[in-house]
């Protein structure tokens, strides 16, 4: 854990090469993703398959308050979270009633909406044209272009999103939530509102995935109806369920894991095989670590 | 006992992808041209046919003795049809594989999330599909285009407009850059011949059922119907046109259309459809180098590459080939060099005469390419010139 | 009005393949609580068997679509006997997510096998439409409403009336208790999910026609099929097909007359609508199959 930290930390000391540190930056908000999505699926039990929709929603709103208004990237960011909260409060207050596979299908539903909306509102998002442009963030007099700037926001981002899960999640909400997960009816029985709580973690999850989003705009500086493909959201769900649900470190280390995987593909297996090799290393893990890395790897230790 | 030796091994594997990978010296060797395409997805046929368009002519170039006397190689990258791909594919070619010059990334959403990534490193890209106008108005100095913008591709229509006896148009186009631009560019150019313009309809990339929109266009009594989007949808548009007894005359726009899967696909629902197209397999011979075109086509045929992916191929050829030839005139193979060369390049490519114009805001001007474009129509199950090209 | 007729032709039209591709996932889903995001694999395999069954071998058509379901039914069985049945026990989650890698493993697959190219599956009925005053219809479309329509009500016909249909009921109301009465669960499992996924070979072999085999056609069949599912309700067969028709009616009216641009957003809108407010599907007396 700490050495984790600290390698994080001198990344850019020991990663000379600046593909591997784009590489890292890419894991880092992946990071983000993955801990929000966690919140849902790994501590409520509820999935969501349109989580692309909040990281898409952060996305747009940044890139838009940047381009359009000229907010500075400092004001932008919080204004991408709190968007993305509010979609997740609107959400969360709609399907959590239901749950279960109802939930998922909201989701999937609400992201195929809006990413709609994306490609047809031409006059807000510029459609399928996208958003080239997107200035990266200042900081007083420097502007933040190089890697190894970025990539210390980034680990910032990250480690705030960290400490916000890990604070919630070791709280009484945390503590309910998961209560409400193994067992609904006992945990109302003792007075918990089931629906007001899971609407909370949607907001909070909705919210960090809406800042995944901003640093990903102010980092490719473009911006275009693709971010809220269903594949964004797969690969979060493969980060989450193959590190470890319901852990914080499990997340983590999947997102690092899976960002870095297709890239070792690249290098390791000819362009054909890349992605039915993705898919057959993706079953192999389920089948042979299914409850995810790191609490096969905390049993280990235990034994 | 198995399980747990996977388990290890997997595990193993983790480590081992977390592990930087060692760096490895730079050896003076082949000149090296990154290429990105989308080779998986939905688009996966086009960017395959680009790859092996470009293939051809790094062994023509290679059987030539190389350039400066050096051999090519191309590092090929897939774009997965996804702009996050394409931007990691072109940091990846540049830093790690070192390439000095780029040809890419086909869609115009690929190529403009790959474009700050050029800006960043100062390496030049060559263009070699995209449509969308924003590519060279962007101010990016690293951009050179061999393919034409919407705009480009409407005014060389402009002239056969009259002849076609267009009088009222409508459209159908992907909801894409691509689509959306192609129905601004050639309605603007449309209403300014005093064509009547009707619906604009769209249809979503992986969309099979057009259904609604024909039995919509049937209802606006125009005469002309303006296809855009890939040769898949087109052959779904015309077999259900066929279905709904949609009696329009059809052109498609963007060059991809590739009449003669068309044929094979759609059969007669093809008969009479118009095609703007960048190059003519079918008569080779009356391409701008004929001698080239004719050379080209049975290189293609000669390797076993399907027949209606060479309207595609081609440009993979000319991207590779503008590079190399402004390796040639640099003298060496550093990026900086090259762009500058490329502003003096001038040969004739399969599709036609390559040479660069200036395109978007002052001092940091991308290149535009100016390229050759033709059309063809299917008649009796082949494809022909129209009669009013005919000598 | 006669806009409007031939779009509720085509809308019924579409709508009657969205049923079909949906009984088959509502029951994999339904029963055996299994997120099959593999499901528009099974209907790309079924117009890739039937291409080649048609082109290569030069089979008659309805030979073909056996071929098709028999090519479904036994990548279903082995599927589910690799890697589902071991699995078992396991959360819905983690079953998911070897489904998903199943998906990206097999559309990667075809791409190899079968190149990025579209192929166009040839097909013995004639092309010009059936013409009935103002309307319009392709005597293949017609075809293949007419089988689906078949296969659905044989599906609901092996589900209401055989031995092994009861045994599917049983164990989709109360897996454990159908256990201890002697239901063999394992070997259920398996046939569901091979019938599941024979019925979606079935749909692709009978749309390849119509539309075109390519690797990548499978991701808006699966999206359909989950959008069928919940408008009909979990395991609900008539729910499904039901729950199909309205889609592709409701589709195929906003594309004509709202905008083309959202037509898909339709069917996410009618999906969220029904979730909130007849959450068990539109057509659910109570949670129950058949």
């Amino acid at each position: 854990m700490a050495l984790g930290a600290v390698a994080a930390v001198t990344a850019p000391l020991w990663v000379a090469n600046p593909y591997h540190l784009h590489v890292l930056i890419m894991a880092g908000i992946f990071t983000i993703l993955a801990l929000s999505l966690n919140l849902l699926l790994g501590y409520t039990g509820q999935l969501s398959l349109g989580h692309a929709a909040f990281f898409g929603i952060g996305a747009y709103t940044s890139a838009l308050l940047a381009l359009r208004l000229e907010w500075s990237f400092w004001l932008a960011l919080p204004a991408a979270a709190l968007a993305s909260g509010l979609a997740g409060w609107a959400i969360g207050r709609l399907a959590l009633k239901l749950r279960g596979a109802y939930f998922v299908l909201v989701t999937i539903s609400f992201a195929g909406v809006i990413s709609l909306v994306s490609i047809n509102w031409m006059d807000l998002t510029n459609g399928p044209l996208g958003l080239p442009g997107v200035p990266p963030p200042a900081l007083g007099p420097w502007t933040l272009r190089t890697k190894n700037a970025y990539w210390y926001l980034v680990l910032a981002g990250a480690a705030l999103t960290y400490l916000v899960c890990h604070r919630l999640v070791t709280s009484r909400i945390g503590r309910a939530l998961v209560a409400l997960r193994e067992n609904e009816p006992l945990a109302e029985s003792v007075g918990i509102d089931g629906t007001r709580y899971l609407v909370l973690a949607a907001v909070v999850s909705a919210a960090l995935a809406g800042l995944a989003g901003s640093l990903y705009a102010h980092y490719t500086r473009f911006v275009s109806p693709e971010v809220f493909l269903f594949s964004y959201t797969v690969t979060m769900v493969i980060m989450v369920i193959a590190g470890g649900q319901g852990t914080l470190a499990g997340p983590v280390v999947g997102a690092l894991l899976f960002t870095v995987l297709p890239e070792a593909l690249r290098e390791a297996v000819a362009w054909q095989w890349q992605m039915l090799a993705y898919g057959v290393v993706l079953v192999l893990f389920v089948f042979f670590l299914p409850r995810g890395i790191v609490p096969t790897l905390a049993a280990w230790r235990r034994r | 006992m198995l399980k747990r030796l996977v388990s290890t091994a997997l595990v193993a594997l983790v480590v081992l992808a977390l592990l930087p990978a060692g760096g490895d010296a730079q050896a003076p060797g082949p000149i090296k041209i990154g290429v990105i395409q989308p080779l998986s997805g939905p688009v996966a046929a086009s960017g395959n046919y680009v790859r092996m368009g470009a293939e051809i002519a790094r062994d023509w170039i290679n059987a030539r003795g190389g350039v400066n006397g050096r051999r090519v190689e191309l590092v090929i990258e897939d774009n997965k049809s996804d702009p996050k791909e394409a931007a990691s594919a072109a940091e990846k070619l540049i830093v790690r594989d070192k390439v000095p010059a780029i040809m890419g990334a086909w869609g115009s959403s690929m190529t403009l999330a790959a474009m700050p990534k050029l800006e960043e490193y100062g390496v030049p890209m060559v263009v070699e599909t995209s449509s969308a106008a924003s590519v060279t108005k962007r101010g990016n100095p690293w951009v050179f285009r061999i393919s034409p913008p919407s705009e480009m591709e409407a005014l060389g229509l402009e002239q056969y407009v009259e002849k076609l006896g267009v009088k009222k148009a409508d459209f159908l186009a992907v909801n894409t850059d691509w689509g959306r631009g192609s129905i601004t560019a050639f309605g603007d150019m449309l209403r300014k011949k005093g064509v009547q313009v009707g619906a604009a309809e769209f249809m979503e990339q992986a969309a099979t059922d057009m259904n609604a929109q024909l039995t919509k266009i049937k209802q606006t009594g125009g005469d002309t119907l303006f296809l855009t989007t890939a040769v898949e949808q087109i052959t779904l548009v015309l077999k259900q046109g066929q279905e709904q007894r949609l009696a329009r005359k059809i052109i498609t726009t963007g060059g991809s259309s590739s009449p003669t899967q068309l044929i094979k696909q759609a059969g007669a629902a093809a008969e009479g459809s118009y095609h703007i197209v960048f190059f003519m397999p079918w008569f080779p011979e009356a391409m701008p180098d004929g001698r080239l075109a004719r050379a080209f086509v049975d290189e293609w045929t000669k390797r076993g590459n399907p027949f209606e992916g060479l309207t595609e191929g081609f440009r993979g050829h000319d991207g590779v080939a503008t590079i190399v030839e402004a390796v040639r005139l640099a003298g060496r193979d550093e990026p900086k060099a090259i762009q500058e060369a490329l502003w003096k390049v001038s040969f004739t490519g399969v599709n036609g005469p390559i040479k660069f114009e200036k395109d978007g805001p002052a001092g940091k001007e991308s290149g535009q390419s100016k390229p050759s474009i033709f059309i063809v129509q299917v008649r009796d199950g082949k494809v022909a010139l129209p009669d009013f090209l005919k000598k | 009005m006669e806009q409007l007729l031939q779009h509720l032709v085509n809308g019924l039209v579409l709508g009657g393949t969205y049923a079909l591709l949906g009984i088959g996932l509502t029951l994999i889903f339904g029963l055996m609580s299994v997120v099959n995001f593999a499901h528009g694999e099974f209907y790309t395999l079924g117009a890739y068997a039937a291409f080649a069954a048609l082109a290569w071998a030069g089979l008659p058509f309805v030979a073909a679509l056996l071929a098709a379901i028999a090519a479904g039914a036994l990548l279903g069985a082995l599927c589910e006997r690799a890697l589902l049945r071991p699995l078992r026990g396991h959360s819905i989650d983690t079953i998911m997510l070897v489904m998903i890698g199943v998906w990206i493993a097999m559309q990667n697959a075809e791409l190899l096998a079968w190149g990025g190219v579209a192929r166009s599956i040839p097909h013995p009925f004639p092309t010009a439409p059936l013409t009935l005053g103002p309307l319009n219809i392709a005597p293949l479309r017609l075809f293949v409403v007419l089988t689906a329509a078949a296969l659905i009500g044989l599906a609901w016909l092996l589900i209401q009336k055989t031995r092994l249909g009861t045994a599917m009921r049983a164990t989709f109301q109360d897996r454990d208790t159908a256990a201890l009465m002697g239901v063999p669960i394992g070997r259920i499992h398996t046939i569901t999910f091979a019938f599941g996924s024979a019925l979606a070979a079935a749909a692709g072999a009978l749309l390849g026609p119509v539309f075109l085999a390519y690797p990548s056609m499978g991701d808006l069949a699966s999206l359909k099929a989950f959008s069928v599912v919940i408008l009909g309700g979990l395991g609900n067969l008539a729910g499904a097909t039901l729950g199909g028709l309205l889609l592709g009616v409701a589709e195929e009216l906003g594309a004509g007359y709202v905008s083309s641009g959202y037509r898909d957003a339709v069917g996410f809108v009618a999906i969220i609508l029904v979730l909130l407010f007849r959450p068990a599907g539109l057509f659910a007396r109570a949670e129950r199959i058949g």
